[in-house]
């Protein structure tokens, strides 16, 4: 039933299919996806972020994937973050335990 | 990183989400709809990151606290309203009346099914709960975050976990009645497993279900592993009950009389609470359970069972009960690391056995001293008969040796299968080993003739190993005698009975036997037994070098006589046992036929030559010879034989020489002619003159006994079938059992030897210590000596004494008593 992407909508309506594995770099959204709670996003695989914007939410799955292929890793470069992101993205790390 | 980024960005976060929710009530209104739709059930509609943003929203107002304490309040009207009714409602009234321990069979059923309703119930509701309070959890990580990082207080998870307990575990069931549910969940627990002891099949998971809850469950917040309630609710009630459970349950099986029953039982007990706290309960209690049924069950109970007439450990080793053995075995070591009640009833039993050995032996012996008796009475007519029953005695001494063999081989067997090759076990046998077969006085000899025997006959055609195997056996017994020095004066005489009469079967046996008991007992033991070889190899060689020396020398009209000789070093030889004089009776030596003392002469000759200073003394009592006979038979044809005869019998022979055919010697005139001692001489003329195969003299009158005044003729009508003739001396030189007599002197010998080695010992230790007080002089006397024997402390003070007397020692001290050594 789960199937292996899952689908990240932003504020704006963007979407981002991202592997489910990525997508549970983030623990507000691991825990929206678990199974064994019967929420509509654990049921439909399909996560609507509404105070997240299209802009932020890209470069949080670019963090996402980032972080899944590094996190076994020493001397991991830097992630290039376009300084005007910077508040948006913090709020967005904190509200989506990251 | 993030709890840094909130304070930097609070400002501008707040004016952007100010727009879309700024109201706690309606946040509030959403969410504690939602809530309620995730206890009941009915989730899948509702969007997490909705309700998510809503407590992140209530939260980011500040408002952490407040919504912390409405969900709590939300819980607990939920569980107090909803969920504690379900759970009551489930609880029949059969199920209150605890404790009612005289059940009918029906009754016991009906509890049985309710109760299983009722722990549904709970397990369910439980199980809800937990699964509405991690998705509740989940949505509220939030707020979670904050309160439990600013204001030190549990999750909302733990919270409301404290809370199901308050309100559904601690809430009383009906107003009339003051249980609790979690009392009656106790006791209906208790009540299945009650069940499952007595045989029945209960709902094992089931049970495990509402345990992992009581696991999961603690009596303060702060969740420390031994407020577990699983730990301070049940566990104390379910040990209880056990406690009494297993102090009847071993009574019943004590009353069935059977200790393998009970031991089967006792283990099938153990397996089963094991599997208990395994798949049913926790596995915490495993150890206390185990507890409870080593000590009720197997403690107060094992000393009885092992006692058990009849059937308890007595009869199990009677019988080779290896796997009941076992069993009694497996339950002392869980007790008791020492197993007092199991090594003591197998102690008791190897004396039993080991006594019953003994008598037999005894029993066995003291058939002789009739038949010696009457045997005297009818004078050795059937001199073959006459050494049966004596050897009959060195049978029931090897017999006895294999006895105590075989109960060795046993418990040995025993040991290593049932008792796991215990060390305490092992102990315990040897000592009770130990203990019977010192408590027969004649062990030492007994060992020393089954020894004798094997290395006689019984090694004959026996592989090396089989070989190894028997003297090993044997040695295993020597390591229980106390008395080693007696041993080895037995063994002595033997040996040199052989070593002289060639009757030992193998020469390379006999030097692994000294080498084992080097091993085994030590050098200084051996010493004496080495020197025996020794004289033997020597006298070998000093045997050929008198032939070279003989035939350089030779007279050649003369015919030679062959000499063998053994010279053998006094103090290493019990002579005591060759020569049979008693006390201090001056004897003079034999007194050899001219041609015999013309050898005698040369060689001593030869001897003193090469060895100046030395005396020999003849010891005609040990030796044998080859003589060749001719019998002139009264048709006139003339016979010959090749006799094998003891020395003295030659010297007797040879007398007649000189004896006209038909003339007679007396008794006394030989004894006069050749001093050969009464009893040696007796002896040898009844082999000569009574046994019926060997009768080359005529004795007059014809009679089995030896009287002073009997005249002996050389009988011409000698017959035998054979060339060579071998007579023996009647009982004379097999190895045998000591008579009474033997015995005394034998024990006197050892008396005045242990002595020396206890003054030998004394004069050592003071040597070396100067001053010593009496008892520390005791004890290290004691330790030297106890490797050869076990001192009589009497004697030691004796001995002490008598140093003091002749001035070896003197007293220095009276409290504590204490010796000075005088140089």
């Amino acid at each position: 039933m789960a199937s292996e992407f899952v689908t990240l909508v932003s504020g704006d309506g963007f979407e981002f299919i991202i592997p489910r594995s990525t997508a549970c770099v983030s623990g507000t959204i691991r825990r929206m996806l678990d199974s064994s709670s019967k929420f509509s996003e654990a049921v439909s695989g399909r996560c609507e972020l509404e105070n997240i914007s299209g802009i932020v939410l890209e470069k949080v799955c670019e963090y996402f994937c980032y972080n899944e292929k590094n996190k076994d890793q020493t001397n991991v470069p830097d992630m290039d973050i376009p300084p005007e992101l910077c508040l948006e993205l913090l709020m967005a790390a904190d509200y989506l335990d990251t | 990183m993030a709890m840094r980024a909130r304070q930097k960005i609070r400002a501008p976060r707040r004016g952007l989400n100010t727009n879309k929710t700024d109201d706690f009530e309606t946040n509030w209104d959403d969410l504690s709809t939602s809530l309620k739709k995730i206890h009941t059930k009915d989730a899948s509609n509702l969007s997490f990151e909705q309700l998510y943003r809503n407590a992140y929203n209530i939260v980011l107002m500040m408002r952490s606290d407040e919504l912390y304490e409405r969900v709590k309040k939300l819980e607990q009207e939920w569980l107090d309203a909803e969920v504690q009714r379900w759970v009551t409602s489930a609880i029949s009234s059969v199920l209150l009346q605890a404790k009612d321990q005289v059940e009918i069979q029906d009754q016991q059923n009906e509890r049985k099914d309710t109760g299983e309703k009722f722990l549904n119930v709970l397990r369910q509701a439980w199980e809800d709960h937990q699964v509405s309070m991690g998705m509740i959890t989940d949505v509220l990580m939030y707020m979670d975050r904050v309160i439990s990082a600013d204001h030190k207080k549990p999750s909302i998870y733990v919270a409301s976990m404290a809370l199901f307990r308050d309100y559904v575990l601690q809430s009383v069931v009906r107003s009339d009645v003051k249980l609790t549910v979690a009392d009656v969940l106790k006791s209906t627990v208790l009540f299945m497993i009650q069940l499952e002891r007595s045989g029945q099949i209960i709902n094992r998971p089931l049970i495990r279900h509402c345990i992992y809850m009581l696991e999961g469950l603690y009596e303060t917040i702060t969740e420390e592993e031994s407020s577990k309630l699983y730990l301070t609710m049940f566990e104390p009630a379910f040990l209880e009950t056990s406690k009494a459970f297993y102090k009847a349950e071993g009574r019943r099986l004590l009353e069935t009389g059977d200790a393998a029953t009970f031991c089967k039982a006792a283990s099938d007990r153990i397996a089963e609470e094991r599997e208990r706290c395994l798949s049913t309960l926790s596995p915490l209690s495993e150890p206390k359970i185990k507890e409870v049924l080593d000590h009720k069950l197997i403690s107060s109970n094992i000393t009885e069972v092992i006692n058990l007439e009849g059937t308890g450990v007595k009869n199990m080793l009677d019988n080779d009960r290896m796997d009941v053995l076992r069993n009694v075995y497996v339950l002392s070591a869980r007790v008791d690391s020492k197993k007092g009640p199991l090594t003591a009833a197998v102690q008791k039993r190897i004396v039993e056995l080991g006594n019953e050995i003994n008598k037999s032996a005894i029993a066995a012996a003291q058939v002789l001293p009739t038949k010696p008796a009457e045997k005297a009475a009818d004078g050795g007519k059937k001199p073959t008969e006459k050494e049966k029953p004596v050897n009959q005695q060195t049978v029931s001494a090897i017999k006895w040796v294999d006895d105590v063999l075989g109960l060795k081989n046993k418990f040995d067997k025993i040991w290593e299968e049932s008792f796991r090759s215990d060390v305490t076990m092992q102990s315990a046998i040897t000592t009770s080993f130990s203990e019977f077969i010192n408590s027969n006085s004649r062990s030492s000899e007994h060992l020393s003739l089954f020894f004798d025997e094997n290395l006689k006959k019984g090694i004959k055609g026996k592989t090396e190993s089989e070989v190894d195997a028997l003297l090993d056996n044997g040695i295993t017994l020597l390591r229980y005698v106390k008395d080693k020095d007696l041993f080895e004066a037995y063994y002595k005489k033997h040996l040199s009975r052989r070593l002289l009469m060639k009757r030992s079967a193998s020469m390379d046996a006999e030097r692994q036997m000294i080498s084992k008991m080097k091993m085994e007992v030590g050098n200084q033991f051996t010493q004496r037994l080495e020197a025996m070889f020794k004289d033997m190899t020597v006298s070998e060689d000093l045997t050929s070098s008198y032939k070279k020396h003989v035939r350089r020398a030779a007279d050649p009209d003369q015919k030679p006589v062959d000499l063998e000789i053994n010279v053998l070093t006094s103090t290493m030889w019990p002579m005591e046992a060759m020569s049979s004089t008693k006390g201090e009776e001056v004897r003079l030596p034999c007194v050899f036929p001219k041609e015999i003392d013309k050898v005698k002469q040369s060689f001593e000759q030869f001897y003193l030559s090469k060895h100046n200073g030395r005396k020999l003394s003849w010891q005609a009592s040990m030796g044998t010879a080859d003589i060749r006979a001719t019998f002139h038979r009264s048709n006139g044809k003339v016979q010959r034989h090749e006799l094998n005869v003891s020395t003295y019998a030659m010297v007797i022979l040879l007398l007649f020489n000189d004896v006209p055919p038909d003339e007679s010697l007396t008794y006394e005139e030989i004894q006069a002619q050749t001093r050969i001692p009464d009893h040696d001489l007796i002896r040898n003329l009844q082999s000569l003159a009574v046994a019926p195969k060997t009768r080359v003299l005529k004795k007059d009158p014809m009679s089995k006994d030896v009287k002073p005044t009997d005249k002996f003729f050389f009988n011409n009508d000698f017959q035998s079938a054979f060339m060579k003739v071998r007579i023996g001396v009647v009982s004379g030189s097999a190895n045998k059992v000591e008579n009474q007599d033997q015995r005394k002197e034998t024990e006197k010998r050892m008396n005045d030897e242990r002595g020396a080695s206890i003054e030998a010992a004394v004069v050592r230790i003071m040597k070396q210590r100067k001053t010593l007080a009496h008892a520390k002089l005791m004890s290290e006397v004691l330790s030297q000596l106890s490797v050869r024997f076990v001192p009589d402390v009497n004697m030691i003070k004796r001995r002490i004494e008598s140093l003091i007397d002749r001035e070896y020692l003197e007293r220095v001290g009276e409290d504590p008593p204490t010796y000075g050594y005088v140089a």
